[in-house]
Order: structure tokens, then C-alpha cells, then sequence
């Protein structure tokens, strides 16, 4: 089925790479009316998946929280045909223990309690509306937001803050970018099909795992939120079945969390767990072993491909597997970031197969973050950086888009990335982001380097990544917006 | 090895408010502490495994209208005999079983006979029991734990020579080490086997059942037009929840049933449904669940539920216990399971890798997610399925579990570990125990 690219907000399609300025702001309803009248006027500058992005304009998207939705004037009836997750937000305390955010896993400053936004502090306004805005440059994204929050106060909004990002430009020069550990990220991203051409030898997603609308990973649409008919007389929407009209179509999942990088604290922790017998410093080996805890070289070379060193001719490799090269984890630990947020070939059923494949691609994100803050050395060197005074806040505003958050997003989070018995491991979590001990206190501060005769284990491993904040918002088709921005009281 | 059996008792309850909050009252004391509570102290049962209490709430039934009264269920997965088990709960917490059944229709008795009696005019048959590893008790899954621990601390503490030492000399560094220790001396030996009266019983009924199987399969044959043409009327015939807006939305009840889970690495599940109406779909199920029972009972009873690999079927390793009990005189069947990780690893596990086996059970459930042919369909309608299960399945009022923060594939490769420590090996066979590690 061809996708409805005219209908589809552009940051499904692309992450804007030529539009390396950006700025998120947080917006909360003051005035419905204003803001509908606002949301109207904004649609036709949105970016959709059909045109170029074009470098003279900024693009824009949107998406809205729960709450957000109801302070535009949804109906509840309508309210309540969103998935449970996003009526409940992130932040209820079942979920946040799912997570790994509450109090009795997370790093204490990590809990929502704790959140600089979407958290459950008394004093916060809540999060309704999510407004990205990409550019060419500095200058010109600064034009754009100043313009936008100028529109703001007619438009009956109010800025609860704005998140900035700066990209961090890989020194290979060729576009690619850095996270603030000083890895090249951004290389694995399923590849959709009807949106993506084919390319390596992966399989690709159905795009019913991140469009809301289409046939999913299991052949079916995943449910989308509705209207009753009666409530869109002019036919905004496309209809539905129940007598209703679909609202979802062509819309997503926006799962976003700032996360925070302890990034001296993390080279610190590597260059004593790698020190030689006689206490000196051993670069080589802190650099290996940071590369095992994240499952590619900084330049970006997976280890499965490359275990011993890294190598710019396979920064941006992505069409490998694990069952048949490494089913012990001997290349790759089995508990690197990248091979419990993307197992790929690695779980049962019958790992190395096409059945193994097919139960991974319901469990693909769409990653679209920004890293924020400048980083602690330019060059990303280790030394430097443990040199380097860490007062300043940097991390990533992790973005994912995904049509169903409990499959995609929370099964990611928490049955691997938290999981402290990931694929036959024992008290271990993911080593860039996981929680260090489970729910009842047991710890989980270990990472096991695979090997012979024997494995490695190194333990006590601090958080290096604490969560500063997040929500889950609606990103909808370009039709659900002109239907949110004319619905009437 | 000793092999696990299961006790359900179910009584139903005083049809009073009053009972009901005095029982939520004495159950809610429980809940804050399973293994170390004064009315029934879990943890002071060395051959328990898992228990829960459930209280299965009245209802009416959709197909005729008739009231079904509430019950309360006390279930308890343990070593050895359910006889035997019965008599140490009563000597064990004899005070506590009084107050929690003194909210029942009819009480038990005063002194430790009468409530003995009393629990055994309750019990109720477990129609299917699965167990992961038939035959590991609670002090052998406790005991390898440990065994792992000393080993893994031991690698740690040397780390450097270790990496050093070839593959022999650093197994006989460990087993040097486990011998030292007092503590482990039970290591040095394998497990007992299962005794030998029982392998012969064992052995006796598996070749009783499937000749028994082939030959009521031979006779039921002429009957199987008949049976299909009736099971496809069914199917097309009854209520589907696809076509029910409310099933198609999100998940029903979560919060008030996510608020007992994530805990542990362990999570429990209970559920209670009617059974679709009709004498057909109640013959059919307990047909099924006899034969399940028998299936899972004498062909996968180590480590893994539904992998049969010349059928290509893969199935799940993360379950412990596993019952289904059929309740209210046949109205409603009571699932019960302990398993690993969340809820949606669950469902997702179930319909990636079993939904075929799920259908053929649960596919007799009203309300269940239409099946083609019993084995097709069903769970596969992912998110259908998903809300059903989680509208049906009720709250476990009080759950124990004896090693909550061990997954079965943990407990299962801490059995290995024991296991190839002191056994023959050859090199590759070494270095493959050494990778347990
Ligand atoms: C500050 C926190 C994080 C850091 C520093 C980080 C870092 C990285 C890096 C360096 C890569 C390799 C680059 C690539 O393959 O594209 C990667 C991949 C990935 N990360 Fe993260 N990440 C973080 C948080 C998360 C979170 C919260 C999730 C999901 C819940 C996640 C999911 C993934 C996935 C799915 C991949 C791709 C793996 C693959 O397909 O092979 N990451 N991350």
C-alpha cells in the first residue's frame, strides 16, 4: 500500500541532517480557542514526508501530550480511544517503575519527582505540546523561535521551556555525528518499507510499526484513536469502522526523554577498571573496553565485524547479524548497548533464523534525538576529557517514534535495556543507561565481557545517564491536526 | 530429584460485606510480607515453591443468568506429596488458615484435624499442571544459586589468571576451590536421581497414556466430520471480540493489576473466564486439558514449554508453574502461572512462539479472540488478544514465591553449572561449561 506521504509529519521520513540547528520547545494550553486558532495557522508550514526538507525554510513538527489533547477541546470519548500509555503518561508510578525510574532503581536525581519537565514536582505546568524546529543555522533557528514564541502569547500558549541541541559533528567530516561519550550514533535505523529503498541485507519493517494506519509486524493495523462520527461533520477525517472516523491515520508515537551524560564519570569509571596490575593507566585497554559496553568503536565500527580495533572503512555498517558470527558474544558482549536495544538475529525463537528476525522487527524503534550541551573535549579524546572540569549539563533529548509505545519503546527499555537476566545474563543491565539494582535491591552494577577460557566481569558501574525528563505525545497526520485546530465546543 | 505437585483449595465466601473486608483485611497482612507473616509465614515452607491467595469474585453468569457466588482459592506449587504438604501448612500455620477461612460460607472446625478434614473437603483437581523442570526442588535451585555465586566471586577475585589459564587448569582452580569449602560439600555429588519406584510408575503411565491415546483417537475418528463441523459452527457462531469496539481499545484494568507487578524479576498471573457455552466447548476443553496435562507432564518437563523441533514449533522458556483448574462446577476455568520478566514479554512470547497452544485452550473462553480450526488465528489478532487477557485476568491477592528474582533460564543454566563442575568432560565440552560462566 503506497503511504499517504502528504499527510505524514516529515520526522518519520528523515532526522533533517541538513538542518543541523534545533531547538524543542514545550508548550503548555492556556487558551484553547487561541490555540487552536494558532495550531490552524501553523499546519501549512509543517514538513510532511512528501517534499524535500528545503534548506531556505525551517521545518517544523508538532506533537501533543494527552492532556494536551483534551486542553484543545478533544472530546473523551475520543480521549479515551488513545492506548492506555499515553492517556497514563510516563510518568504513573506502575510505568515509572517499568521503567526504571522510580525511586528504589533509578539514580535518586533521576526520578520524576526530580524531572526539569513532564515530572510530577508540584510546581510543573504540565507538557501539552512538543514544537521542533529544525534549520540550517544558528542564526536562522534563532529567527525561527524567536518568531515562534512571539506568536505564542496571541496563540494562547505558554513556553514552559525550550531544549536546545547542538550536534556534534563526527571528525570523519562526512556528516555523521557524535553522542557526548564520544560515539558515532545515529548509523542503525530500521529500514521501512515504502519509505526506505531496500538496502544491505536486513529485512525490512513493515511501516505499520511507526504509521499509524498500515499493516504492522503482525499483519494487522494497530489500533488507532478515533472520533465519533457525529463530531467531525465535515469530514476532516477518513472513515473508521464503529460509526467513527480515524484520527490516528497517518499519525505515530513520540516517546522523548532528555537524558543527561555523565560523560567524566564514565571515562573516570573505564580508566580504573582498566588500569594495568601496577596501577598505571592503560589507554588501549580503557578504549576497548568502552567500546564492549557500547557494542561499536567510537568511529562507529561494530565489534561483531571488527573486535579488534576500530576501522573507518565500517563506521557506518549496518547490515550484520550476531548468531552466525558471534552467538557467544566472543566479538560483541552479549550485554553492549547496541545488542540489548537491537538484539537483531540473537533471541529465540531459534536464533539465526528468519522467525528470530521476524519477532526483533516488533520491537524496532525509530530513533530521531539530538544530543544537547557542548561537549567535554571537541576531539572526544579520553584524556581530555578526564582532564576537563564536568560541571555543565549534556546529554541527549532521546527521541523515538513508534505506533504502539508498549511494544516498541517500553518492551526496548525495560525487558532488555533494564532487564538484569537479558539473554542468559545474571545481574547486569544495560551499561550505558540501565538501572543499577532491580526494584527489591538486588544489584545490577556488573558487565560481563564474554571470552576464553573465561568470561571478564567488572562491576560497580555508577549511572552514567540519569533522566531529566520526558512524556509521550501524539504526532498526528496532517488531516488529525486541521481536525484538532477546528474542533469547536 | 523429587518430582513438584499442586494444591488448590477454593471455599467459597460468606456472602456478606463484612466478610469480605475482614478477609481483604487479613489478606492485606499477608501481602506486606508473604515469606515472614504471623497468619500463614510462606517462607517457613521449605519445599514450597510458589503460592497465591485469589479471591474469585461472584459474578453472574452470561449464559443463563445464574449467579456464581465469590470464593476464595489458596493454591501452593511444592516438592514431594500434596498430602504430605497439607499436613505441614496446618501444623505450620494452622491460627492464620482459621482467621483467612473463618470469612468462608462454612468454617473450618476447631482443633488441627477438623481443619485438616475441612482443607481436604476443599480441594479442588488441577486439570493441567506444568512444571518447568520436573524434579528440582526449592533447596536445589537455592543451593546451585549459591554454588554460581561462590564461582562467579572466585573468577572475579582473580580476574588476570584467570584470563591467563587454559581451560583445564582453570576448571580444576574452580574445582579446587569448591571442594575447599564445607559449605558446598553437596556439590561434589549430582543430583539424586528421581527414585526408582517412581521412574517405573513414571515410565508405566507414559506408555499407559499413549496407548490409551491411540487407541481412543482410533475410536473417535469416525466422529472427527462430525467434531469439525460442530467446532466450526462454534467458531463462526460465537461472540468475537474484534467486532467489540471496547476490546479493540486499550488495556483494561491496568493500573489496578500493574500495581502488584515489576517487582521481582518473577511476575504472576491469574485469570478466570467462562467457558463458552455449550456442552461441546466444556467437552472439548477438559478433553484438551487431560491431554495437556499428560502431554506436558511426560514430554516437556525440562526447561521448555512447546518446542518441538521437527515440527519447527519453538516455544517458551520463561515459565515455572503453570495450572488450570476448572471452578464453579464446570463454569469457569482458573488459570494461574508464575513467570519471568513483564507481562508483555508474556503476551508477546505467547503469541510469537505458542499462540497455537494457547488457542487450543483458551480459545474455549468466551470472549476469546475467534480461532480457525481451534489452532489457527486466536492470539495472533496481537492486540485483541492483549486487552482480553488483561480484562480477564484478576488481581492475586497475595503471591510467594521462593527465589523471586531468579528467571527459569538462570535457574536452569545455575543446574548446568552444578552439573558439568565435576563431570568427565572433554575440551570442548570444558570450554562450553566454562562459558555458563
Ligand atoms: C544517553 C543515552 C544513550 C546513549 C549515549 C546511546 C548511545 C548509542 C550509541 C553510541 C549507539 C550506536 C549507534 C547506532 O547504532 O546508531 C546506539 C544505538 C542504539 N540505541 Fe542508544 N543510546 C542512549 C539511549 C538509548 C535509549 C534510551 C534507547 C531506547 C530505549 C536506545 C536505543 C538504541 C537503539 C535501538 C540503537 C540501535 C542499535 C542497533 O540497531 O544496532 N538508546 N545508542
Amino acid at each position: 500500500m503506497n503511504l499517504e506521504l502528504h499527510d505524514i509529519q516529515g520526522i518519520i521520513a528523515r532526522g533533517y541532517g541538513k538542518h543541523p540547528a534545533a531547538a524543542y520547545l514545550l508548550l503548555h494550553v492556556a487558551e484553547p480557542v487561541a490555540a487552536r486558532r494558532w495550531l490552524g495557522a501553523l499546519i501549512d508550514r509543517i514538513q510532511t514526508c512528501e517534499q524535500r526538507p528545503d534548506p531556505a525554510v525551517p521545518c517544523f513538527n508538532i506533537a501533543l501530550t494527552h492532556p494536551g489533547l483534551a486542553a484543545l477541546g478533544l472530546d473523551p470519548e475520543a480521549l479515551g480511544t488513545f492506548p492506555t500509555e499515553l492517556q497514563e503518561g510516563m510518568t504513573e508510578p506502575q510505568r515509572s517503575r517499568a521503567l526504571g525510574d522510580d525511586g528504589a532503581a533509578a539514580d535518586p536525581k533521576g526520578t520524576p519527582r526530580h524531572w526539569a519537565w513532564g515530572g510530577t514536582g508540584h510546581q510543573q505546568r504540565p507538557v501539552h505540546c512538543l514544537l521542533m524546529l529544525f534549520a540550517v543555522s544558528p542564526a536562522e533557528l534563532e529567527l525561527a523561535v524567536e518568531a515562534m514564541t512571539g506568536s505564542l502569547a496571541d496563540g494562547g500558549l505558554a513556553l514552559i521551556s525550550r531544549l536546545d541541541t547542538s550536534l556534534l559533528a563526527d571528525q570523519a567530516k562526512d556528516g555523521g555525528v557524535r553522542e557526548h561519550f564520544g560515539f558515532r550514533d545515529a548509523i542503525s535505523q530500521p529500514g521501512i518499507q515504502g519509505l526506505h529503498p531496500q538496502s544491505g541485507n536486513l529485512p525490512q519493517v513493515p511501516a505499520g510499526e511507526f504509521i499509524l494506519g498500515y499493516t504492522n509486524a503482525y499483519g494487522l493495523i494497530t489500533e488507532c484513536p478515533r472520533v465519533h462520527r457525529q463530531r467531525d461533520p465535515d469530514g476532516l477525517l477518513p472513515p473508521a469502522e464503529f460509526g467513527t472516523h480515524d484520527l490516528g491515520r497517518n499519525g505515530s508515537y513520540l516517546v522523548f526523554r532528555q537524558l543527561d551524560q555523565r560523560v567524566k564519570a564514565f571515562w573516570q569509571f573505564l580508566d580504573q577498571a582498566s588500569r594495568d596490575p601496577d596501577g598505571s593507566a592503560n589507554p588501549q585497554r580503557r578504549l576497548e573496553l568502552a567500546a564492549r559496553l557500547v557494542g561499536r568503536w567510537p568511529g562507529g565500527a561494530p565489534l561483531v565485524e571488527s573486535p579488534e580495533q576500530d576501522d573507518p572503512a565500517l563506521a557506518t555498517e549496518n547490515s550484520f547479524s550476531y548468531q552466525q558470527s558471534d552467538p557467544q558474544g566472543l566479538r560483541c558482549p552479549l550485554g553492549a548497548h547496541i545488542r540489548r536495544s537491537n538484539p537483531r538475529d540473537s533471541l529465540s525463537p531459534n536464533p539465526g533464523s528468519a522467525a528470530s528476525l521476524a519477532v526483533n522487527a516488533t520491537h524496532r524503534l525509530l530513533r530521531r534525538g539530538r544530543t544537547y550541551g557542548t561537549p567535554l573535549s571537541a576531539s572526544f579524546d579520553p584524556e581530555e576529557i578526564l582532564r576537563a572540569a564536568d560541571g555543565e549539563q549534556r546529554g541527549l533529548h532521546f527521541i523515538c517514534i513508534n505506533a504502539n509505545i508498549t511494544r516498541q519503546f517500553e518492551f526496548v527499555q525495560r525487558s532488555w535495556i533494564n532487564n538484569s537476566q537479558f539473554n542468559g545474563l545474571l545481574d547486569e543491565t544495560d551499561p550505558l543507561l540501565g538501572p543499577r539494582r532491580l526494584p527489591s535491591g538486588r544489584p545490577t552494577d556488573q558487565f560481563t565481557i564474554q571470552g576464553c577460557p573465561v568470561r571478564q566481569r567488572i562491576s560497580g558501574l555508577p549511572s552514567f545517564v540519569v533522566v531529566r525528563g520526558g512524556a509521550y505525545f501524539f504526532l498526528p497526520g496532517i488531516a488529525a491536526l486541521r481536525y484538532l485546530a477546528s474542533l469547536t465546543p | 530429584m523429587i518430582p513438584q505437585s499442586s494444591l488448590t483449595i477454593v471455599a467459597p465466601i460468606q456472602p456478606s460485606a463484612e466478610a469480605l473486608a475482614g478477609l481483604g483485611v487479613a489478606l492485606g497482612k499477608l501481602k506486606l510480607d508473604p515469606a515472614g507473616n504471623h497468619l500463614v509465614p510462606f517462607g517457613d515452607f521449605e519445599r514450597l515453591h510458589y503460592a497465591r491467595f485469589v479471591i474469585l469474585d461472584a459474578t453472574t453468569d452470561p449464559s443463563n443468568g445464574q449467579p456464581v457466588a465469590a470464593s476464595l482459592a489458596l493454591s501452593c506449587c511444592f516438592d514431594g506429596s500434596a498430602d504430605g504438604f497439607l499436613r505441614e501448612l496446618v501444623v505450620g500455620a494452622a491460627e492464620g488458615l482459621r482467621v483467612i477461612f473463618s470469612h468462608s460460607s462454612e468454617g473450618p472446625g476447631q482443633g488441627d484435624q477438623a481443619l485438616l478434614a475441612w482443607l481436604r473437603r476443599h480441594q479442588i483437581p488441577t486439570q493441567t499442571f506444568y512444571v518447568n523442570t520436573l524434579g528440582r526442588t526449592v533447596s536445589q535451585i537455592h543451593q546451585e544459586a549459591q554454588l554460581r555465586d561462590r564461582i562467579e566471586r572466585f573468577l572475579d577475585a582473580a580476574p588476570r589468571a584467570a584470563a591467563g589459564s587454559a581451560t583445564s587448569a582453570l576448571r580444576q582452580d574452580i574445582q579446587e576451590h569448591v571442594r575447599s569449602d564445607e559449605a558446598l560439600a553437596w556439590a561434589r555429588q549430582p543430583v539424586a536421581p528421581f527414585p526408582l519406584a517412581w521412574r517405573l510408575r513414571d515410565g508405566l503411565d507414559r506408555i499407559g497414556g499413549i496407548a490409551l491415546g491411540l487407541l481412543l483417537g482410533l475410536l473417535a475418528l469416525p466422529f472427527l466430520p462430525i467434531f469439525l463441523v460442530l467446532l466450526r459452527r462454534s467458531e463462526i457462531k460465537a461472540p468475537h471480540p474484534r467486532q467489540d469496539p471496547n476490546f479493540r481499545l486499550s488495556q483494561f484494568n491496568r493500573r489496578h493489576l500493574a500495581q502488584d507487578e515489576d517487582f521481582t524479576i518473577q511476575n504472576q498471573f491469574s485469570v478466570l473466564g467462562f467457558i463458552k457455552p455449550g456442552l461441546f466447548r466444556y467437552f472439548t476443553l477438559r478433553a484438551i486439558l487431560a491431554v495437556a496435562n499428560f502431554v506436558v507432564h511426560h514430554f516437556f518437563r525440562s526447561g521448555d514449554l512447546g518446542t518441538v523441533r521437527l515440527l519447527n514449533l519453538y516455544g517458551v522458556d520463561t515459565i515455572h508453574f503453570a495450572s488450570w483448574i476448572v471452578v464453579d462446577g464446570g463454569r469457569r476455568v482458573f488459570f494461574m502461572s508464575n513467570y519471568d520478566f513483564n507481562l508483555e514479554d508474556y503476551m508477546n512470547d505467547f503469541i510469537n512462539k505458542v499462540a497455537w497452544g494457547l488457542n487450543l485452550i483458551f480459545g474455549h473462553g468466551s470472549n476469546y479472540p475467534r480461532t480457525d480450526w481451534m489452532v489457527l488465528g486466536g492470539a495472533r489478532d496481537e492486540q485483541v488478544y492483549k486487552a482480553v487477557l488483561r480484562k480477564y485476568q484478576v488481581r492475586t491477592q497475595v503471591w510467594y514465591c521462593a527465589y523471586p528474582d531468579l528467571s527459569a533460564i538462570t535457574i536452569n543454566r545455575n543446574a548446568a553449572i552444578r552439573a558439568g563442575l565435576f563431570a568427565d568432560l572433554d575440551s570442548a565440552a570444558e570450554q562450553a561449561w566454562l562459558a555458563l560462566l
